[in-house]
């Protein structure tokens, strides 16, 4: 990567002079410090800090009293029962599932529209000027709008459904497991298609558009391309949409809690929902903290296991 | 017809498609509630009505949620850039040890799920007496932008040639002033993409806002949107009414420094 320009360009040519080099060298090393401390320290003290503060309440019984909390190390109780709940399993399942389906549907149909964006002769701002409305939605207001649109009574894709005779009369959507998980996924597919495909359409403009002529000469057809030419050739993008995606669905909470409030029974409530109902309607801290580390030790397991499988280089720097 | 006029016609298409959405709640914001609840929906807004916004700002106040929205979102982006582009410098023209397992770090960081932090950030907020307070969002604002705004910067800083600020130490021009003189000038894309993706991600965050702030006088615009009204009905006239008002600044603020998002998306070094 660039870090090599980089560094020699810092360094300069060290044979000719040394003594003189290693001082600038260590000035600038020096500088290094200075400048990135402030902006460590504080991303250390509320990131890394509190991930392992979170790590030790999780170990506790939590009382909050007039003046502060009392904490009480209880061991691996808060863990215990909640491997014990009904509730988490139900979570964890969903929040994996709804990961992996979500994340398939939207990097598949993300790398169909960033192709198509690639393939523009004209009209490519415009287009690429639409999709970032989505991707600018606060993701509340598009729950709030999703909710209406799948509303029972008077919705939107009720209507819809009616009209194109898939149902007699408007249904229920949010009330049914099935329906409600369908409108979580399409509602998130909104607003993060868009995002995918702009990843995926800043690795297509990288790729050179006389490979796509030789293959087509050579008489590959356009799956072909598509898996021997275009999807080996913006890998590092799709990685990088794919991870981005995993975390972010596996923490899924705003849109559920505004669209299905996790409902129908818990049927959509994610691992973050449970969490925070723990923390927030049953104020149990310790129990809250432990559904929270036992999230990021999913997604840990999963980060290390997807990197690793794909051999991911560490960035340069 | 020609491959590239079939993909011009299905990009405008897709475009559409991703856009209409949001002419429904534009469309449900000036509809009056009769009209909000018809079946057959009414494809538009008449009469048109602004009923909706004077419920969202007069009777439920929503000016004082986009108030905090824009103090909290400005603070936090200007002190992002402010220890971010320093931070930026030092890992990519500096010969700082550490820097590859730094910038991983930050990464990592940023990708991680917010949920972990809530407990303990809500434990301590609480014992500084910080809930329901500008700082008690800021404060991880800041520091969960910062490092993917050092990434963007970073980026940035690094396609700037050396040369310039070479001469310029030469010149015995001090490192602040390289900086403000030199680098800023030629870097100021990268920095405008960080400062847009940070107050982006300030104005729709829900969790933390949510958690820390239940005191509506502290509360964003998000919270408000989530928490407006009624038991057995929702109020959606005076949801999208709100929400087209919050929507506004922010897509206008995206669709201006456009080729920049785009840039900055399409490079990977950013989240959604």
């Amino acid at each position: 990567m660039t870090s090599t320009s980089a560094r020699a360009s810092i360094v300069g040519p060290p044979a000719l002079f040394p003594p003189r080099a290693s001082r600038r060298a260590r000035i600038s090393r020096r500088r290094g410090y200075l400048l990135t401390a402030p902006a460590l320290l504080v991303v250390a003290l509320v990131t890394l800090a509190p991930i392992a503060f979170s790590v030790y309440l999780s170990l506790c019984a939590v009382t909050a009293g007039a003046d502060g909390f009392d904490y009480s190390l209880v061991g691996l109780r808060n863990y215990a029962a909640a491997l014990g709940s009904q509730a988490l399993w139900s979570a964890l399942t969903f929040t994996a599932v709804y990961t992996v389906v979500s994340v398939t549907v939207q990097v598949v149909l993300g790398l169909g529209v960033a192709i198509i964006i690639d393939r523009m002769t004209r009209g490519t701002g415009v287009v690429l000027a639409l999709l970032l409305v989505p991707w600018a939605m606060i993701t509340v207001v598009s729950g709030q709008l999703w909710s209406y649109i799948f509303n029972g009574v008077y919705g939107l894709a009720d209507y819809l459904l009616v009209v194109l005779h898939v149902v007699p009369a408007p249904v229920t959507i949010l009330s049914n497991p099935v329906g409600a998980f369908v409108a979580l996924l399409v509602a998130d597919s909104w607003k993060t298609i868009p995002f995918v495909s702009l990843i995926l359409f800043g690795g297509l403009r990288t790729v050179d558009k006389e490979l796509y002529a030789a293959a087509r000469l050579d008489g590959a057809g356009g799956w072909t391309i598509l898996g021997r030419i275009t999807i080996p050739l913006i890998r590092q993008s799709l990685i990088t949409a794919v991870v981005f995606r995993v975390l972010q669905a596996f923490g899924i909470f705003d849109l559920p809690f505004v669209l299905t409030n996790g409902g129908p029974g818990n049927a959509t409530q994610s691992m973050a929902m449970l969490a925070y109902n723990a923390l927030f309607q049953d104020l149990n801290i310790g129990y809250g903290a432990a559904i929270s580390c036992i999230t990021a030790a999913v997604v840990i397991v999963f980060a290390v296991v997807f990197l690793r499988a794909f051999k991911v280089e560490e960035p340069g720097g | 017809m020609r491959a590239g006029t079939v993909a011009d016609i299905a990009g405008v298409a897709v475009g559409v498609v991703f856009l209409l959405p949001v002419l429904w709640l534009a469309v449900g914001a000036f509809k009056p509630v009769s009209a909000l609840g018809a079946f057959p929906p009414e494809l538009l807004p008449i009469p048109a009505t602004t009923s909706n916004f004077a419920a969202a700002f007069a009777t439920n106040n929503f000016g004082v949620f986009l108030g905090n929205s824009v103090i909290v979102g400005a603070m936090s982006t200007v002190i992002v850039v402010c220890l971010g582009l320093p931070a930026a410098y030092g890992l990519s023209r500096t010969s700082m040890r550490g820097r590859g397992g730094v910038l991983t770090g930050l990464l990592v960081i940023s990708v991680f799920p917010v949920i972990v932090t809530i407990p303990p950030l809500y434990v301590a907020l609480r014992t500084l007496g910080w809930l329901n307070s500008y700082q008690a969002l800021v404060l991880p604002y800041v520091a969960f932008n910062l490092p993917l705004a050092i990434w963007t910067m970073r980026n940035s800083l690094l396609a700037v040639s050396p040369q310039m600020e070479e001469a310029a130490e030469v010149d015995g021009a001090s490192l602040p002033r390289t900086i403000l003189q030199i680098i800023v000038p030629q870097a100021l894309p990268g920095i405008f993409v960080a400062a847009v993706l940070t107050f982006v991600a300030c104005w729709q965050e829900f969790l933390m806002a949510l958690s820390f702030n239940s005191n509506a006088a502290y509360q964003t615009a998000p919270v408000g949107i989530a928490l407006f009204g009624g038991t057995f009905q929702l109020p959606y006239g005076t949801i999208f009414a709100a929400s087209l008002v919050a929507l506004l600044p922010i897509l206008l603020l995206v669709l201006a420094l456009r080729r920049w998002v785009v840039d900055g998306l399409s490079t990977g070094s950013v989240k959604g």
